[in-house]
């Protein structure tokens, strides 16, 4: 067994070694995208040359990041706590949960830049990204406590409280670190995102934009390999200090379900009202916050601006077609983006499970393509794949297979051994294993993939819009930027987020009944 | 009429509801145990015994019909510290040591540990578990773990004590030994005890009472008094007075 | 020259017989004034970059703060929101919001008396006029979408038979043929290409119709009424700056290595040819900033071609006759 692991461990090293040397050749030889995809020693060098401009900018991207870290996290755990222990609260919360989930980054970052000034979009933005990872695992630890553990506080009289600072919070600490080490790394890509539009001095994602114009490939791969290193120790760092409580390491992923709360012992009456204040709680926020700021009407459009700049000006009918034509040409592609990727990660996932040496030597590659700034890929991709439908989807499946695929390996690698026993005793192959016990026994954790996968299919196909094919929301918003489009800037961020949560539900409702049928809960 | 620290259920009903259908856990059932009895719940799975112990505990509520604890509602007598329990499973805290999880009803009570130093210690001894104060549960073998358990139900020097299936996860041997340890236990604190168990042998040799229920709907069917000396050896558990009570309670589960 | 003037009118508005004192006292008490830039640190701000560090603001009694930009920027938002008292932006945006949206913007200057913006293509391929796009691929940014569709209509080009896709800050695609050519600053993209070892050609949108200002200094109409004095010492503050940067636009850039330009991810060799390039755009006979009535009517044609209303009362030129 020993020798067997050792064995793995050697072909997955001799693997990544392999990839390393074509990747080194190809770049020597300028054989991909003439020249664009530059040797690994180059980037070395490159990083070398450069070490001199790196700190004051990484220190900056961690300032923000770190800021962002703990005020995202604080609320996460803060708001964590209240939806496990209210299930009312979860419910009205339910709408700003998926709302700030489903975000797409490009979108919101041109809203903090207009209302928020300094060093505060980046850490909203990270603050975000930490948000809802941290949220759920919160929930989940909280409300996966051994129930027996609560009878024994309950049986002596102790209350919520008594439960919750005895036992929840610290059966959920486990649960809680494992969501900030997927947060870490959030904030970080988050503040990157934010420093690259914001305009400050520094920060890697300013020295990202200053470095583009140069035509330098390896500069900018210097610049995610840092990004990457930066986000790497964030993740690191967290699941150090989680083995340290909970002394034993778990697969990961990132929980994708928005706390519910049991909706089913509630009257119809009630049910209705908090779903319509789930709703309107979002709405409610953007109000205030924007009231708040006491940002001029001009640039922050509130719910009634947005409404009277879509229906009521004369422009509007302008207006309306621009935007719906924009829908119209990304849609489709979000969607069978959306699809291409799922597929792709669940393909990968099996493959996981048939040849899981070929994919531990692919994972470095996947694990670069998630970190690295996509402004920085975009000339290689356009010089590789042109700048038609292809491009988008191929953008789209590299920001959407990453998090789907390692949901989906974690539910086939979950599936107890004594359920796959029946099978291989009938001397089942490998294959029949899957399609008969492992794939419909980890239904819960493709859904929870697909949910994931649907607001990073719509960043996707907005960001290749913007960087490569120059149509449909992702130019729409960019363009807007620049014509002082007030209304379609807020327009486009509205619109994505409510398309995001569209896709979402769309799968929350298919999920429920297919699983409730098979007797499964969702997974987190 | 109880006494000071009786436990009492009066018509108590509790249902349930499941996917379409409505199971009756618990119907119009009545239980009076005297302070300073000790009796024991027996019956088919389902048949309601734990919902009658969640009821006495507070932990859950009846349809209809009344719970007392000394003539108080279960979760005043809980907030006044009168009770203890046990669950058949130790429900420790992963990580809290022996001494922490023995302590944890005095912090749920807000009660100062340092008083109860000296309890802790030696209840620590009284389980025999010295010199473990310090290890972690992980660290414990099933038995030692069910000791721990049966010692934190003792912490709070509780009138009434509850027992659900405490031993119920340990093999024959050890379940045996518990069983004698218990008798002891009880038998220097004479709380009032109800224990809900599986074991027929358990029920006869530590109760003086065994009710005997059956499912569908959830009722006690039968009382059978135990009249057997005190302090029991295990030796009875050989003895044809024993053997006799054992075939009674068999054949009110049997419905005879 | 200027130097004299300005400070004879400086010392006028301060009615002050005692230089010195009069000085001291106002820089103690330092007007704070807020400069947006529209781009992040680049040769294209020099001058201000140059007037903060030789202390031209701090002897207008200003303390200046000044912003970077970047894409998510827009400079027009941050005066409204009041982030900012005055900043740089493109007259097209600027104007079509005044007419759209009545924003409160007034144009006060312009720092490039012709627009940077070209048509960057490599030698070996060149594109040197309007009709040699017909049939090629041209990378634009989004923004400036309009400005090239006017260009090719005032030259005669069907916007049909060229491609454009989006520019997305990096002339890679363009060193390596995936485009034809590209919308950039003139002034600063040719460098890049010549480093890859590869030769630019490049013209200016100005030069085939689209005769529009760049970067003009916009404030809005409240602040013209509150600040006008600030103003008027920020710009100049900033002229006599830019007139020191353009004494030996080769040399200064090397001197902010380590403050303005510090971690860019830009070359100085870059800024010093980004400087050069852009003297002859910015030089004008009123001095920087200026903005002649020729002008002014050159851009409101311009404007009109894309359907612009742009008029003569959105630039206000009653702030630089107090310079």
């Amino acid at each position: 067994m020993a020798i067997e692991a050792i064995a793995a461990r050697f072909s997955t090293l001799r693997n990544w070694l392999v990839l390393l040397v074509l990747w080194e050749i190809c770049g020597r030889l300028q054989v991909i995208a003439s020249g664009a995809l530059p040797a690994p020693s180059s980037i070395l060098m490159r990083l070398w040359i450069d070490r001199a401009d790196y700190p004051p900018h990484i220190l900056a991207t961690l300032e923000g990041a770190g800021a962002g870290f703990l005020i995202g996290n604080s609320l996460a755990v803060a708001a964590g706590v209240l939806f496990a222990l209210f299930p009312m609260a979860a419910r009205l919360g339910r709408g700003v949960n998926i709302a700030l989930f489903a975000l797409p980054a490009i979108a919101i970052s041109p809203l903090l830049v207009l209302t928020f000034s300094g060093a505060t979009p980046r850490i909203i933005l990270a603050a975000i990204g930490c948000y809802f990872v941290t949220m759920s695992s919160t929930v989940t630890g909280i409300s996966q406590t051994d129930a027996r553990m609560i009878d024994v506080i309950r049986a002596y009289g102790g209350g919520r409280w008594s439960i919750l600072a005895l036992a929840q919070m610290r059966s959920a600490l486990p649960a809680i670190l494992s969501g900030l080490r997927i947060a870490a790394p959030n904030a970080v890509l988050g503040s990157i995102l934010a420093e690259f539009g914001g305009g400050g001095r520094f920060g890697l994602g300013v020295y990202l934009l200053g470095s583009l114009g140069r035509a330098e490939p390896d500069r900018l791969w210097g610049i995610g390999l840092a990004a990457t290193l930066i986000a790497g120790l964030a993740y690191a760092l967290f699941s150090l200090i989680a083995v340290r409580f909970t002394g034993a390491t778990k697969a990961v992923t990132v929980p994708a379900t928005a706390p519910g709360g049991e909706a089913t012992s509630w009257p119809l009456w009630l049910r209705l009202l908090l779903s319509t204040g789930s709703i309107l709680i979002p709405i409610a926020l953007w109000w205030l916050l924007l009231i708040a700021m006491g940002t001029p009407a001009m640039i922050a459009k509130t719910p009634v601006g947005l409404f009277e700049y879509l229906f009521l000006l004369p422009n509007s009918g302008v207006s309306q077609m621009k935007l719906l034509a924009a829908l119209g040409q990304t849609l489709p592609l979000t969607i069978v983006g959306m699809a291409l990727g799922i597929a792709f990660a669940f393909g990968l996932a099996l493959m996981s499970v048939l040849r899981p040496g070929i994919i531990r030597g692919f994972m470095p590659v996947a694990l670069v393509t998630q970190t690295m700034p996509l402004v920085a890929l975009t000339p290689l991709l356009v010089l590789m794949l042109g700048r038609g439908p292809s491009v988008i989807l191929w953008i789209t499946i590299s920001v959407t297979f990453f998090p789907a695929f390692v949901t989906m390996a974690q539910g086939l690698s979950m599936v107890p051994r004594a359920a796959l026993d029946v099978p291989r005793a009938y001397g089942a192959s490998l294959f029949t294993q899957l399609r008969l016990v492992s794939v419909p026994a980890s239904l819960p954790y493709l859904f929870a993939a697909t949910r994931l996968a649907v607001p990073r299919a719509l960043l996707g196909v907005m960001i290749a819009e913007w960087l490569a094919t120059g149509t449909g929301l992702g130019n729409l918003l960019n363009q807007s930027r620049g014509y002082l489009d007030y209304g379609m800037i807020w327009a486009v961020a509205v619109v994505s987020v409510l398309m995001s949560v569209v896709f979402y539900q769309c799968v929350v409702l298919i999920e429920r009944p297919v699983l409730a049928r098979r007797g499964m809960h969702a997974a987190q | 009429m109880t006494g000071q620290s009786g436990i009492r259920l009066e018509n108590v009903s509790r249902s349930f509801k499941g996917r379409g259908a409505t199971v009756q856990a618990l119907d119009q059932v009545s239980l009076d145990c005297p302070a300073g009895s000790f009796t024991a719940l027996i019956g088919p799975s389902g048949c309601g015994k734990s919902t009658m112990l969640r009821l006495a505990l507070g932990l859950d509520h009846a349809d209809s019909g009344a719970v007392s604890i000394a003539g108080i509602t279960p979760m005043e007598a809980a907030r006044a510290g009168m009770t203890g329990v046990a669950f058949q499973d130790a429900a420790l805290m992963p990580w809290r040591n022996v001494e922490d999880n023995i302590a944890l009803p005095l912090d749920v009570l807000r009660k100062s540990r340092r008083d109860n130093a000296g309890k802790i210690a030696s209840l620590i001894e009284l389980v025999g578990l010295s010199g473990f104060e310090k290890a972690l549960p992980g660290e414990l073998s099933g038995g030692m773990r069910q000791r721990v358990a049966i010692a934190r139900s003792l912490v709070t020097n509780p009138q009434v004590l509850f027992l659900d299936e405490p031993f119920g996860a340990l093999d024959q041997i050890l379940r045996r030994q518990m069983n004698v340890e218990l008798q002891r236990i009880w038998i220097s604190s004479r709380a009032t005890t109800l224990l809900v168990t599986h074991g027929i042998d358990e029920a006869v040799f530590l109760a003086d009472r065994v009710a005997v229920m059956q499912s569908k709907p959830g009722r006690i069917t039968r009382i059978v008094d135990i009249p057997l000396m005190r302090p029991r050896r295990p030796d009875i558990f050989t003895s044809a007075e024993f053997h006799r009570l054992e075939d009674e309670i068999a054949g009110a589960l049997d419905g005879h | 020259m200027n130097l004299t003037i300005d400070r004879r009118h400086f010392l006028g508005l301060m009615g002050a017989t005692a230089a010195y004192p009069a000085m001291s006292r106002f820089a103690h008490a330092a007007s704070p004034f807020n400069f947006q830039a529209s781009w992040i640190n680049d040769a294209e701000f020099m001058g201000y970059f140059l007037a903060a560090d030789k202390g031209f603001y701090k002897e207008e009694g200003l303390e200046l703060s000044y912003f970077s930009g970047g894409p998510d920027v827009i400079p027009e938002s941050t005066i409204i929101a009041g982030k900012a008292d005055l900043t740089l932006t493109t007259p097209d945006t600027t104007i079509k919001a005044i007419v759209e949206q009545n924003a409160p913007f007034k144009i006060i200057g312009a720092q490039y008396q012709k627009n940077p913006i070209g048509i960057v293509s490599l030698a070996k391929n060149p594109i040197k006029e309007p009709k040699d796009l017909i049939g090629k691929t041209l990378a634009v940014p989004p923004v400036n979408v309009i400005s090239v569709e006017a260009m090719l209509k005032i030259s005669g080009v069907d916007r049909a038979q060229v491609n454009i896709v989006p520019y997305a800050y990096d002339p890679t695609p363009l060193i390596k043929g995936e485009i034809d050519a590209s919308l950039d600053f003139t002034t600063n993209v040719p460098f890049t290409i010549k480093q890859s070892g590869a030769d630019a050609v490049s013209f200016l949108l100005y030069d085939f119709g689209f005769t529009i200002f760049n970067d003009t200094v916009v404030v809005t109409e409240e602040a013209l009424k509150t600040k006008r004095k600030e103003i008027v010492a920020f710009l100049r503050a900033s002229r006599k700056g830019w007139d020191e940067n353009f004494k030996d636009p080769a040399a200064y850039p090397a001197l902010l290595a380590d403050s303005w330009f510090k971690g860019t991810g830009r070359s100085i060799d870059n800024e010093v040819y980004f400087n050069r390039a852009q003297k002859p755009l910015m030089e004008t006979d009123g001095g920087i900033f200026s903005m002649s009535e020729d002008s002014i009517a050159a851009n409101i044609e311009a404007l009109a071609a894309v359907g612009i209303a742009a008029k003569r009362e959105h630039f206000d030129t009653t702030v630089l006759e107090e310079i």
